[in-house]
């Protein structure tokens, strides 16, 4: 008698366990929502075998840490056409304004922010037409120009850095590649143009109609 | 022999009529059935034909009320479309086991047969997936005598795929929409498009009655702003709940993804989906074979059939191999973010952890893996 009461004993013990143990959620469905799940499925991240790498080809990149963002951004010099700008700037600014010299730059209209603000003096550098300089007359590499425009766009900078404002190279996966802000803004005409739209569904207005 | 007083049934399957009547059934008036190859093997469009008046028939000609209604499925009808879809199948066999036909031809009837009976791609090991696969390519190479590449790569672990989308960036120029239906593959004719840019009106909110999504005037109009809708690949996807035959799914990347040769096009999930995500093939979609994309996915931009439903796969073909989506390559203005979601150092997870986000409708309790948010 005693045996069997212990043997009941035993089971009922056994059967809470049991219901413990299988009412312990393992589903995908555990999560209140999505945030939650991607919180906790995030905490065991161990990365992935995908990489981006080949699809940021032949565009040379250099590699830049801005606090706690490290990534790529396209070289910049050895896109510009007219690098370096000393092969023709061998003497001061002032000294290559007369009319006697052939214009140069004709085709750049400036067109960013307003002329109490802005001119060309700004951001280049007169006296070493090589490198770009900060307002406070600091040298900016060409490579890094990110550095002259967050001068201003501080909170364009921000959301670059964390890659919330521009485009990436390549793909999603690492290692991550994004386009500085040259590589869409004209520096000296930096908004977008209004244009047509790429595309009109002539069978949707039919159909609508 | 005329048709018209016929007295006994026969099926009509597109099928040239014969030239001579003899005394076989086969054709021929001497020599015997044996060699009666090419009065049994039907072409590529007759086995669409076949294949389309087998599942759809009389149907094609009536809609809504009238189908489920007005519909006479007498004993002869239900016999016809038996009899009409066991036909592909014998059509099939009888060119596979043909003694005279070519090889291509055997080869093809086999791919058919085996392409009819196959099971539902999610069911499939990874040995049935490439079966299939190649099946699909030989089966284009054969047909079109042109080669392309498909993929049935399978969800990476550790990845969920996540998009977020700009709305004080995009500018409406719709290069994205351009690059999406050059990408997938899409119908060219009926401008079935998987992404919709509206023109909303600024002060209105997002008033989707009052949008325009089919705007031509040079764009950002004064006083509008645009947003772009497409799948949301819902991470709770009432599309995948109401499909009666599991076409529809959700992969462990979190893509919500059709298999189009399970799809019966039945369109519960175009009426079960909030967000207009989905998009059904009214006719037979047709691309110039100069664009077609050569790089596929079983689950992404292969060419798809007449009456089954697709949708965006956040381009699934290349997405998987690390790229992004066509529309996010597209996007001059840097609208549209794309990553993975579980990867804290991504940058989707930056936009989400840092900038103002909100999504669609959450209170549907949809949980959509596509985020909205502002400069």
């Amino acid at each position: 008698m005693k045996s069997n009461i212990n043997m009941m004993g035993k089971i009922v013990c056994f059967s809470f366990f049991l219901l413990a143990f299988f009412s312990c959620k393992h589903h995908e469905n555990e999560y209140h929502s999505i945030t939650d799940k991607i919180e906790a499925e995030s905490k065991n991240y161990h990365g992935t075998s995908i990489s981006s790498e080949a699809y940021i080809g032949e565009i040379e990149t250099i590699e830049i840490t801005e606090g706690e963002h490290t990534f790529l951004i396209p070289e910049r010099k050895s896109q510009i056409k007219s690098y370096a700008c000393t092969e023709c700037h061998s003497k001061p600014l002032e000294k290559m304004q007369r009319k006697a010299i052939k214009k140069a730059h004709w085709d750049i209209k400036m067109d960013h922010a307003n002329a109490n603000t802005m001119n060309c003096v700004t951001c280049h550098n007169p006296d070493h037409m090589d490198d770009l300089k900060s307002l406070t007359g600091n040298t900016i590499d060409f490579n890094t120009s990110y550095n002259l425009c967050n001068q201003c766009h501080t909170k364009q900078f921000e959301d670059w850095k964390g890659g919330a404002h521009g485009k990436r190279i390549g793909g999603w996966a690492p290692p991550r590649a994004s386009m500085t802000c040259v590589n869409c803004h004209n520096p000296h005409k930096p908004h977008f143009e209004s244009r047509w739209p790429a595309r009109f569904n002539t069978q949707k207005v039919k159909e609508r109609e | 022999m005329s048709n018209n007083n016929k007295k006994w049934f026969s099926l009509n399957l597109g099928r040239k009529e014969k030239a001579a009547s003899g005394s076989c059934s086969c054709g021929k008036t001497s020599g015997g059935c044996g060699g009666a190859s090419n009065s049994h093997h039907i072409t590529d469009e007759e086995f669409d034909v076949a294949a389309i008046n087998a599942s759809i028939g009389e149907e094609r000609t009536k809609d809504g009320f009238e189908q489920v209604f007005d519909v006479k499925m007498d004993r002869r009808t239900a016999f016809k479309k038996l009899t009409a879809s066991l036909l592909i199948g014998a059509g099939a066999v009888s060119t596979s086991c043909s003694v005279i036909s070519s090889d291509e031809n055997k080869e093809k009837s086999q791919i058919d047969w085996e392409e009819q009976f196959k099971g539902n791609y999610k069911l499939m090991t990874d040995e049935e997936k490439n079966g299939t696969v190649d099946r699909l390519v030989r089966s284009y190479q054969l047909r079109t005598g042109k080669t392309i590449s498909m993929s049935s790569k399978n969800a990476e672990e550790d990845v969920l795929f996540g998009y977020a989308f700009n709305i004080s960036k995009c500018k409406g120029y719709m290069d994205c929409v351009n690059a999406c239906v050059e990408e997938n593959n899409q119908d060219r004719n009926s401008q079935m498009q998987y992404i919709r840019i509206h023109e909303m009106k600024d002060g209105k909110g997002f008033n989707f009655n009052e949008a325009d999504d089919n705007y031509y005037h040079e764009v950002p109009a004064e006083g509008h702003f645009y947003m772009g809708t497409q799948c949301f690949h819902c991470d709770n996807p009432p599309c995948v709940e109401v499909c009666p035959v599991q076409a529809t799914w959700r992969e462990d990347d979190g893509l919500v993804v059709v298999d189009y040769d399970w799809c019966v096009g039945c369109r519960y999930c175009m009426a079960a989906c909030p967000y207009d995500g989905r998009r059904f093939n009214w006719s037979k979609p047709e691309v110039p074979e100069a664009e077609i994309n050569h790089n596929q996915h079983y689950l992404g931009n292969r060419m798809r059939k007449k009456g089954v439903m697709e949708k965006c796969t956040f381009c699934v073909q290349r997405s998987r191999a690390g790229k992004n989506p066509a529309c996010v390559e597209a996007c001059p203005t840097g609208a549209r973010i794309f990553g993975n979601l579980l990867d804290p150092d991504s940058t989707i997870r930056w936009v989400l952890e840092n900038k103002k986000v909100f999504r669609l409708k959450e209170d549907l309790g949809t949980e959509p893996k596509f985020w909205y948010f502002m400069d």
